[in-house]
């Protein structure tokens, strides 16, 4: 009954809207506890209330960035998400049976981003987190801002043509593991204290606290030795794999397809593809004249994809 | 990867009975309580007073023991380790190792930090002994959850089951070959996880495309409102119930900010 007007009022507010008001949540419980950082933080007995400003702060962010990236979602996205987070989930959970000294829980995340633009990334890492946690760790739980931050990482490399070629995305992946690093830094410092299921990671703590840095320090440096290696490792999983499947499995992405996320190949299959439609009317119009000059400018376009977007 | 993925055991008491949306508000309420005061004992008391209680209630004590401390004793001796040895703020040394120094406030932050993580873990394990996953995600579309978002809730805990299962063929497939995922270095077991992983994930993926061809054909994604299969039962005075729990945990939050707690 309480819940009756919610459905409305989704609709109409815009979903970037809820998305906007998610990141900016994020953003300011971030600088609010790490860079301004008030005196009080880290008070007297305990850890203050910083851990409850990054607990609800965070989640609150990651629950809007969720509710307005699935407004308006296409179906065939909403079925890729189950499959995409029970891979970050089972990934994860192999990677702790090898006894990697990884994560390896963003690959699926990664693949919606790439696949399905930044909103979507965002909302299936942030639901990974959220279903492993209610399901085997609810140690994950907290850190579903992290994994939003690495599905909108993906989303957008994969809209600047980053996911084009391995060694680009493997340097966007290694970018991205810096920014995990940096937003799971306070989660990992005021509700854990430093420490995490894995002894070597913590033993790295460790260190720096011995050196002098503070817990919030030491955990962000911490991340910086693992997770760029770890996000490269789930960018360079997630483009092999997706490279692997058959060309049509991407192209249902609306978001693959008009920004061409995919190799140089597909882009000019692509354009040959959708183009020749448009650009042979436009040819057809003028007089046989120009034939010619059309059959060199469709060699041109063969040649190199991008070069035919100067037509007179 | 043998592990089930629901914590479920049945039961018939009234803690089994409640509205799963009432028990997702004690978990909230009681987490944002534990997070919120600074007192040592405060944590503590809400989980002796509160979860312990409420798992002998629910008959589902023994598990619940097992899953909060087999989930919780790595974590806890590595946090003293860490905060006990190497606490990087001032404060009273009680003993002195080299470079390393045991001191009170940061024995008093480890400790603080554990109880409010028992409280939540706790509370969450709880939630999922006596709530099975199916009930917890109809009682929560019936509360106004988006059907995309509580479609892609449940089909991931029906498809991981799926998926180690799987898995585990898979790893079988290759360990009959003659392969060995402990033996190696890090890099050479990283190297042998490409012969899991690849099968796993690409096999995963072929899927999506009937999927999602079979739910247009029925309509999924459309404005209209399903209704559900099975109703949760809900009532007035658990909807207080949940309202009171919440101000409560707000109160907790002004008390303790006021100095009062």
């Amino acid at each position: 009954m309480g819940n009756a007007p919610a459905t409305p009022a989704a609709r109409r507010f815009p979903p970037w809207l809820l998305i906007a008001v998610g990141a900016a949540v994020i953003a300011a419980t971030y600088l609010y506890l790490v860079v301004w950082r008030p005196e009080s933080l880290v008070g007297g007995a305990g850890v203050g209330p910083a851990a409850l400003i990054a607990l609800v702060g965070y989640l609150l962010g990651s629950v809007l960035i969720i509710a307005g990236a699935m407004v308006r979602m296409p179906t065939s996205t909403v079925t890729l998400l189950p499959i995409a987070i029970a891979i970050n989930i089972v990934a994860g959970q192999i990677n702790n049976m090898v006894g990697l000294p990884l994560y390896l829980d963003s690959i699926g995340t990664v693949l919606v981003g790439v696949l399905a633009g930044p909103a979507a990334g965002a909302a299936t890492g942030a639901l990974s987190n959220v279903i492993w946690g209610i399901s085997i760790s609810p140690a994950s739980l907290p850190f579903s801002t992290t994994q939003v931050v690495i599905g909108l990482l993906a989303g957008l490399f994969a809209r600047y043509g980053w996911t084009r070629r391995i060694l680009t995305a493997v340097i966007a992946g290694a970018v991205t593991g810096v920014a995990a690093a940096v937003v799971s830094g306070p989660i990992s410092a005021f509700v854990f204290g430093g420490a995490n299921a894995s002894a070597g990671r913590s033993a790295i703590v460790a260190i720096f606290q011995a050196l002098g840095i503070d817990t919030l320090g030491a955990a962000i440096l911490q991340g910086l030795t693992v997770d760029p290696l770890d996000k490269a490792i789930a960018f360079l999983v997630a483009i092999v794999i997706l490279r692997a499947l058959p060309m049509r499995f991407s192209q249902r992405f609306p978001f693959a397809r008009t920004h061409s996320v995919f190799s140089p190949r597909t882009r000019s299959v692509l354009r040959g593809g959708a183009r020749p439609a448009e650009g042979e009317g436009v040819l057809a119009s003028p007089d046989p004249r120009s034939q010619g000059a059309g059959a060199t400018r469709g060699d041109a376009r063969d040649a190199d994809g991008p070069a035919e977007g100067g037509r007179s | 990867m043998s592990s089930s993925l629901t914590f479920y055991q049945a039961g018939e008491g009234w803690i089994h009975r409640l509205n799963p949306v009432t028990k997702l508000a004690f978990v909230v309420s009681v987490t944002v309580a534990a997070f919120g005061a600074e007192d040592l004992w405060w944590p503590a008391a809400l989980f002796v007073l509160l979860e312990v209680p409420g798992a002998l209630a629910a008959g589902v004590f023994g598990r619940f023991v097992k899953l909060v401390f087999g989930f919780f004793a790595p974590f806890l001796v590595i946090l003293f380790l860490i905060q006990g040895l190497t606490f990087p703020d001032p404060g009273t040394v009680l003993a002195e190792f080299g470079p390393l120094a045991v001191k009170t406030e940061g024995l008093l932050f480890a400790g603080t930090t554990a109880l409010r993580l028992l409280v939540m873990v706790g509370a969450f394990i709880l939630l999922l002994l006596t709530t099975h996953p199916g009930t917890l995600m109809t009682a929560m579309s019936q509360a106004g959850l988006p059907p995309k978002i509580a479609y892609v809730v449940s089909a991931t805990l029906q498809i991981i089951p799926a998926f180690q299962e799987r898995a585990n063929a898979i790893l079988q497939a290759q360990q009959a070959r003659g392969f060995d995922i402990g033996a190696g270095g890090a890099l050479a077991r990283g190297r042998r996880l490409i012969p899991l992983m690849g099968p796993l994930l690409l096999g995963a993926l072929t899927e999506v495309e009937n999927r999602s061809l079979a739910m247009e054909s029925r309509a999924f994604g459309a404005s209209v409102h399903p209704t559900a299969y099975t109703i949760v039962p809900d009532s007035t005075a658990q909807r207080a119930a949940r309202w009171i729990m919440i101000l409560l945990a707000i109160a907790a939050i002004v008390l303790n900010t006021l100095g009062v707690l």
